[in-house]
């Protein structure tokens, strides 16, 4: 009934192949949009936009960097997090020895700083493929946080070891920085997470991304079809920790405030690679779903038991909360080993066939 | 059965809100948010600090009906020690709350340069950034009695024997945890011991490495160094203790910062570790009025969260808890009769944060004798520098093993003003308490 594909006939190719071949999705996304754009910031108080919104955009971002190179091309990676400080600190020196750069370009431009270490570290995975290339990023990780640590030139010498971010003016308009209002901030980051997501949705569907998919799929197969094994893992490293590096820069700047070495530590690589794998490897939607679920659902728990007037003590909570996000994700698992992306899409198809199932 | 069931939730849910509604509003009532860590790698030491603070402002409730008819509604924020859950509780608890106590320099660092745009006073006592001192360029931020570098100076003094020249040629190791808070008195000592002509060797304990600390003790080892000084925190404390006493490290040469005086911590090694010190701005007697109070109207009325099993009455940190909420409590209290209002807000709170006055008379008005040593703040001073004491490990307790210490206050000074400037400029526009003279 709502999903109903009848009467929407292809005369074309392109028709067929089209990004929405369906226009029921078009208007959900048309929908989705709107919120986003228009009716959260209308309704957000300041609590809904740094606890919730930015961060489940931050982290989507950063799982969708991350789902190109492991989703996408099959590298497994545990150095997101590391990758992210790259982004984060590479942006800071750029800000604070180019004050009058535009903060946009910076953090395009720290970007590339992380994408090189990215593809510097993506070296091994032209040898070495799976658990071991995990083991060889998992360095990365351990080697760049301790960079962090150790290079005080990094924060410029500040005597608590961590990035403050300034306050940041664009077009007149403070956008990071303690000043910075919530909602210039939120939209900011929808700005950038919109035009990435769009970026990656374009890559993924090309020529690489098919590249890169037939790389996942089988490798040798992949060379012996004439495709160039080094350049396919390589520009999904680069690519991959492009966004990453992207997403920490958002991270500290328009998020946090603040940052110091052993925020990028693995705990961060294990929850976005976390949200990556709920949402569903090999898409762009399931990072969003799995940001929800792991970044948004738990704050929203935490609220539920004080807005019944249920007496109950914060830490009980806390530990209530880990129970039940903890649960939650196994359900998800056993139900839908593909991830939260498959979810939608099974219940997608069933929604077409409804009312009648034959 | 199933009308039954949906009958009775109707009815709690109905009957919950009803049931809380008349106390709250028969009275006045401020809320005294704290971002506590009662979970995660911390909470051993957070737990103790956590219960104090609640039993006290407990008692005032019971025993006075509060401060002056108004109700202290102590509310926690569980962070487990994670800067971005503290964030989250900051957010949480600004629009109501009239204090944030972030319990983390990570925390801290986040909310401090927030505290000028949202106006809430920052609570920070003993920890936090050294340079909060200076009240004219941290207007919102308060670190009092003592600061880290407080805590360092004195404790230099005191192993010279009150001479820092004596310490010329000697070999002082620095045990730290690897984290903004463990590094934070490095500059104090690197200038010391320059001036001073004493070695000093960093050994930074990774987050990851807390527990299992053979490394640096087997470098100790070598090095041989004449005192090992530790700021550690959380697990690190236990860890550092058992491995000094496994490598038979003379513990008279071991001293620690007052995060490091969790009595759990020596408990493990019991008699082994006699003869470990700790700086310390508290001092517990169980048998001051206030504590006999909270005994009374806390724990003996069965509202204490306390581990009585274990003695946690007596803890140095519990007793630190209480002294800390004391601390919150008569920055409202100077406040209310400052600005002769019942119910302070945070602006408000924050004079009172500024002209908190502990002298001996009040410490004994408050019955803390002999708990605190005295000390006052002003608006261009947020430490008060009380001044310490170091407490010995005696086998089963701590107990005071010097008179009251006090800093060094011309190298930290100067450090603070560097700092501050530093911190000012590197924020700019970075608003300053202009009208402060002192």
């Amino acid at each position: 009934m709502l999903y109903r594909i009848a009467g929407q006939y292809k005369t074309s190719y392109e028709a067929d192949h089209a990004l929405f071949p369906v226009k029921q999705d078009a208007w959900l996304l048309g929908a989705i949009l709107l919120l986003a754009f228009v009716v959260f910031p209308l309704t957000a108080n300041e609590f809904a936009f740094r606890a919730l919104l930015i961060p489940v955009l931050i982290y989507s971002l950063a799982a969708l960097g991350l789902n190109i190179l492991t989703g996408y091309a099959g590298q497994l990676s545990l150095g997101t997090g590391a990758f992210m400080g790259v982004g984060a600190y590479a942006c800071y020196k750029l800000v604070t020895i180019f004050p009058e750069l535009n903060l946009l370009v910076a953090i395009a431009l720290s970007g590339f700083f992380s994408a090189a270490v990215g593809v510097a570290f993506g070296l091994p995975s032209l040898r070495i493929k799976g658990f071991y290339l995990a083991i060889a990023t998992l360095a990365a990780q351990f080697f760049l946080v301790w960079l962090f640590q150790k290079w005080a030139w990094l924060t410029n010498y500040s005597a608590s070891v961590a990035i403050h971010v300034p306050n940041i003016d664009m077009f007149g308009i403070t956008v990071a920085g303690p000043t910075a209002k919530a909602i210039t901030q939120y939209y900011f980051v929808l700005g950038v997470v919109c035009a990435v997501t769009w970026l990656a949705i374009n890559i993924t569907r090309g020529r690489i991304g098919r590249i890169w998919k037939s790389v996942r799929d089988m490798d040798i197969a992949a060379e012996l079809v004439g495709i160039n094994l080094m350049k396919a893992k390589l520009s999904a490293f680069f690519v991959s920790s492009y966004i990453v590096g992207v997403a920490g820069a958002l991270f500290v700047f328009l998020w946090r405030g603040a940052a110091e070495a052993n925020l990028f530590d693995i705990p961060l690589s294990f929850r976005v690679l976390f949200i990556a794998i709920i949402g569903g490897l090999g898409s762009i939607l399931g990072n969003f779903l799995g940001a929800i679920l792991i970044v948004a659902l738990p704050v929203l728990l935490s609220t539920v038991p004080h807005a019944l007037g249920l007496p109950i003590a914060p830490s009980t909570v806390e530990q209530l909360n880990v129970m039940i996000v903890g649960a939650l994700i196994v359900t998800f698992l056993i139900v839908e080993p593909h991830g939260l992306a498959r979810f939608w899409a099974v219940i997608r198809e069933k929604l077409i066939l409804w009312p009648f199932p034959h | 059965m199933r009308n039954l069931v949906k009958s009775l939730i109707v009815t709690v849910a109905l009957s919950a809100p009803l049931a809380a509604a008349p106390g709250a509003l028969a009275q006045d009532a401020v809320s005294l948010p704290n971002l506590s860590y009662r979970t995660g790698p911390f909470a051993a030491t957070g737990i103790p600090l956590m219960n104090g603070q609640r039993d006290y402002i407990l008692m005032l409730n019971e025993r006075d009906g509060g401060l002056n008819g108004l109700r202290l509604d102590y509310e926690e924020c569980e962070t487990g020690y994670n800067t971005e859950k503290g964030v989250e509780c900051y957010e949480k608890t600004k629009a109501t709350g009239i204090v944030t106590q972030p319990w983390s320099t990570g925390i801290t660092l986040q909310v401090l340069p927030k505290s000028n745009v949202d106006k809430v006073p920052i609570l920070a006592p003993g920890y936090g950034f050294s340079a909060m001192q200076d009240g004219k360029t941290f207007q919102w931020a308060f670190n009092p009695p003592a600061s880290y570098w407080d805590g360092a100076s004195m404790i230099l003094q005191n192993i010279s024997g009150g001479d820092l020249s004596s310490l010329k040629g000697k070999k002082i190791a620095f045990l730290h945890l690897d984290h903004p808070y463990g590094k934070e008195p490095i500059p104090l000592f690197e200038k010391l011991a320059a001036e001073h002509g004493f070695s000093f060797l960093p050994i930074p304990v990774g987050l990851t490495e807390m527990q299992n600390q053979s490394a640096q003790w087997l470098q100790i080892r070598r090095e041989r160094p004449d005192f090992v000084l530790m700021w550690g925190w959380g697990a690190m404390n236990a860890g550092a203790i058992t491995e000094a006493v496994k490598t038979k490290y003379p513990m008279n040469q071991f001293i620690g910062i007052w995060w490091a005086a969790l009595d759990a911590d020596l408990k493990l090694v019991g008699e082994q570790g006699k003869g470990y010190r700790a700086i310390s701005w508290s001092y517990p007697n169980a048998d001051a009025p206030v504590m006999q109070d909270i005994k009374k109207y806390v724990v003996d009325a069965g509202k204490s969260m306390i581990n009585q099993a274990e003695g946690e009455f007596d803890w140095v940190f519990y007793q630190r808890g209480v002294l800390i909420s004391m601390m919150l409590v008569e920055g409202i209290k100077v406040a209310q009769d400052h600005f002769g209002t019942k119910v302070v807000n945070a602006e408000q709170l924050r004079w009172g944060l500024e002209n908190l006055k502990f002298d001996e008379a009040r410490i004994k008005e408050l019955g803390a004798e002999g708990m605190i040593p005295p000390f006052s703040t002003s608006c261009a001073n947020h430490t008060g520098h009380s001044g310490a004491w170091m407490l010995e490990w005696d086998g089963t307790k701590f107990v005071k093993a010097s008179d009251l210490l006090s800093a060094d206050r011309a190298p930290v000074d100067e450090l603070v003003g560097i700092e501050a400037k530093k911190y000012a400029e590197a924020n700019a526009p970075w608003p300053v308490n202009e009208e402060c003279k002192l």
